[in-house]
């Protein structure tokens, strides 16, 4: 497998350097015939300039990338850009023009769209963000990914985008709706009780290997219909990782013999109020 | 045993700092050194004083003068609240010494001045910033009267580090203009100017550069103190400040600023505008946010000790916020664990040794320097005078004051 990540860091942009131009000339390096993994990063000052111009170059030389199978559109940490200011665009014209791809990994929630999410054999779909709106929700639901093994979705916060509630993500575990679907992530949500509460006794359980409610707030509530359920007993992973469960919710959960990730216990008042010396080092 | 020069260091008897000096120099079998209290000077015992307390020059029969001469060495002020409330009251306006000849921006006021007498009467609250300002205003005036007592006691003795050098490395203002000038690498100033104004004149300028993520500083601060990781969205005027100062507010008196050992992350414009005001009114410096590099999400810079112009023993901090001091809970790492190539290694070392070398007065200096993510290049953040407290970290086999005092003696300083 080869990979490769473009990114144009702020001074670069100051500079003059465009992403469609580092796009350009990786489609003209004897690499590209046989890249399988491409990771875009920071294109230039996220925050101010959407990623419009990276769906454009990517559709315009995507002949030149065969092989490709893994696209990643905007990994890029908070010393670049913060995620809820991550400015995204309407990915949807890359489908088409990759229909060998695989795996699309998208990083931030801002002005995303996936207007035609359509693809026979895409098997991944990751959306990384602070704050995802209803908007691409209900295109997720309106998809056709026959082929999607694994979804992944970072819901986040109102204050960064989520402006939707379970309805709008109960057409996604619809059964039929991905019947090839095996892991399911809907995570880092403030509303993580009552995802859990909705999935917990889903019929799509019956085809997941793993499901994933991890870096949200989920809580005792929401874990006290997970461990219920009959449905669960048959997943090989269930990731709570990053919770507010109780000790005692811990404890129920060890002696389960359930296959579950409760590391990373958050408490809300987590040494809020240590404080230090102006000079000590 | 080969006959050194007495060493004399002025700071807090008994702390990690004076402590480790003193278990260096019996390891390499040299004569305790003479620890002068801080609290002593700041008494207003004079230098001579406290050295004759010491049973100095007479019970080491040293001589004052000549090739056997002592070594001064300054060490940190940092961790006790006693001299901190005595250098805030000797930063006064009513102080008796108002010799503000080494500080960099003596002649700027100190916003809503404490009287020696009000400041006498600070009480210890942990964490709390009481006066930065005034706190630097009154270390100054100490480091001024102590050049000038040793000039006068002690005219052959030398200075590990000088005062005046000490003075400009505590101010961050003086210390990137003296790095700049010396060609050596910094993260680009939001102003030319020397004095940052207030937050709508921050904002203004970082529009107009088109500079939207900066650090914003408080001049004298150190360990973190007082630092703002800021950015502005030019599309939609959002903003955000990520900091180690936490805000106490009170409806009928001025809000309390503290060092937070959890990062704080403001959103809001009135909280943010109040502590990058407050910042401005004690002297704060800006400058470009270079993004740091860090695997895996993470931000890393390095500590990189230089004794006399070699560098020597460094360490990497890795933490997953743009703040990366280690009692923040960073990890550190040591450069090749932390993935740094050689190539990079060399660069951090060498523009350690250049910013050093900006302070031609000074032998040790502790340098943060950060490492662009993209570019790979190294810029100097921070040179910090009391930089060489560093614990479990060896070069060629030696703690950091151990290789200092080794270094010291080989090239005749001690």
């Amino acid at each position: 497998m080869s990979e490769v990540k473009l990114a144009i860091g702020y001074d670069e942009f100051e500079d003059g350097q465009r992403i469609e131009t580092a796009v350009e000339s990786l489609s003209a390096s004897p690499e590209a015939a046989s890249l399988s993994s491409l990771i875009i990063g920071d294109w230039g000052q996220a925050y101010e300039n959407s990623s419009e111009d990276v769906v454009e170059a990517l559709v315009k030389h995507s002949a030149s990338f065969p092989a490709l199978r893994k696209l990643f559109i905007g990994e890029m940490g908070y010393e670049e850009c913060e995620i809820s200011w991550i400015t995204q665009s309407d990915l949807s014209p890359l489908l088409p023009a990759f229909p060998e791809l695989q795996s699309l990994t998208i990083q931030g929630g801002n002005g995303l769209s996936l207007s035609k999410l359509e693809h026979d054999k895409l098997e991944e779909l990751i959306i990384i963000t602070g704050g995802l709106g209803k908007g691409v929700l209900a295109q997720i639901a309106a998809s056709e990914l026959p082929n999607l093994r694994k979804l992944e979705l970072y819901l986040g916060v109102d204050d960064y985008g989520f402006d939707g509630s379970l309805a709008d993500l109960l057409p996604l575990i619809e059964p039929g709706k991905f019947p090839k679907l095996t892991y399911l992530g809907l995570k880092n949500s403030e509303i993580q009780d009552e995802i859990a509460i909705a999935v917990a006794d889903a019929p799509i359980l019956d085809q997941l290997d793993t499901l994933d409610l991890s870096l949200g707030t989920l809580s005792d509530k929401g874990a006290e219909v997970l461990l219920a359920s009959g449905r669960i007993k048959g997943l090989k992973a269930l990731n709570l990782s990053h919770h507010y469960m109780s000790e005692e919710m811990l404890a129920r959960w060890q002696s389960s013999g359930l296959p579950a990730d409760i590391s990373d216990r958050q408490t809300s008042d987590d040494d809020e109020d240590w404080r230090y010396p102006s000079i000590t080092e | 045993m080969k006959k050194t020069r007495p060493l004399i260091v002025i700071g807090i008897p008994g702390d990690k700092r004076t402590g480790g000096i003193q278990q260096a120099g019996s390891r390499l079998g040299l004569p305790p050194a003479i620890i002068i209290p801080y609290t002593g000077l700041l008494a207003g015992r004079t230098l001579a004083e406290l050295l004759e307390a010491e049973g100095f020059p007479q019970r080491t029969a040293a001589s004052l003068a000549g090739p056997s001469a002592p070594l001064l060495r300054l060490d940190s002020p940092g961790g006790s609240f006693e001299v901190e409330r005595a250098l805030i009251t000797l930063g006064a306006p009513d102080a008796g010494d108002c010799r503000d000849v080494l500080h960099p921006f003596g002649q700027r006021p100190d916003p809503f001045p404490l009287s020696s007498r009000t400041a006498g009467k600070l009480r210890d609250v942990p964490g709390v910033l009481h006066h930065p300002s005034q706190w630097f205003r009154g270390y100054c005036r100490l480091l001024a009267r102590l050049r000038e007592e040793a000039a006068l006691l002690l005219p052959d003795s030398k200075w590990l580090n000088d005062p005046q050098d000490i003075a400009d490395m505590t101010d961050k203002r003086r210390t990137q203009q003296l790095l700049a000038s010396a060609d050596v690498r910094i993260p680009r100033p939001l102003s030319a100017e020397q004095t940052l104004e207030d937050y709508s004149s921050i904002r203004e300028q970082m529009i107009r550069q088109r500079m939207h993520r900066i650090f914003i500083k408080l001049a004298c601060g150190s360990a973190a103190s007082g630092v703002i990781a800021y950015q502005v969205n030019p599309s939609t005027g959002a903003e955000i400040a990520v900091t180690t100062v936490g805000v106490e507010n009170y409806i009928t008196r001025p809000p309390i600023y503290y060092n937070s050992g959890k990062l704080r992350r403001y959103t809001d414009s009135r909280t943010i505008a109040g502590l990058i005001n407050w910042l401005c009114g004690h002297g704060a410096y800006a400058e470009q946010w270079i993004p740091k590099s860090g695997a895996g999400g993470t931000s890393l810079d390095i500590r990189q000790l230089v004794v006399l112009g070699k560098a020597c023993h460094s360490i990497v901090r890795v933490s997953t916020t743009p703040i990366t001091n280690l009692h923040l809970r960073s990890r550190r790492m040591s450069p090749a664990d932390a993935g740094l190539s050689g190539e990079t290694q060399e660069q951090v070392r060498n523009t350690a040794v250049q910013a050093l070398a900006a302070f031609p007065g000074s032998s040790v200096a502790g340098i943060d320097v950060l490492v662009s993510a993209g570019s790979q290049l190294t810029y100097a953040a921070d040179v910090n005078p009391f930089g060489d407290l560093l614990y479990n970290v060896e070069y060629q086999g030696f703690g950091t004051y151990e290789w200092e005092l080794k270094q010291l003696i080989k090239e005749g300083h001690l």
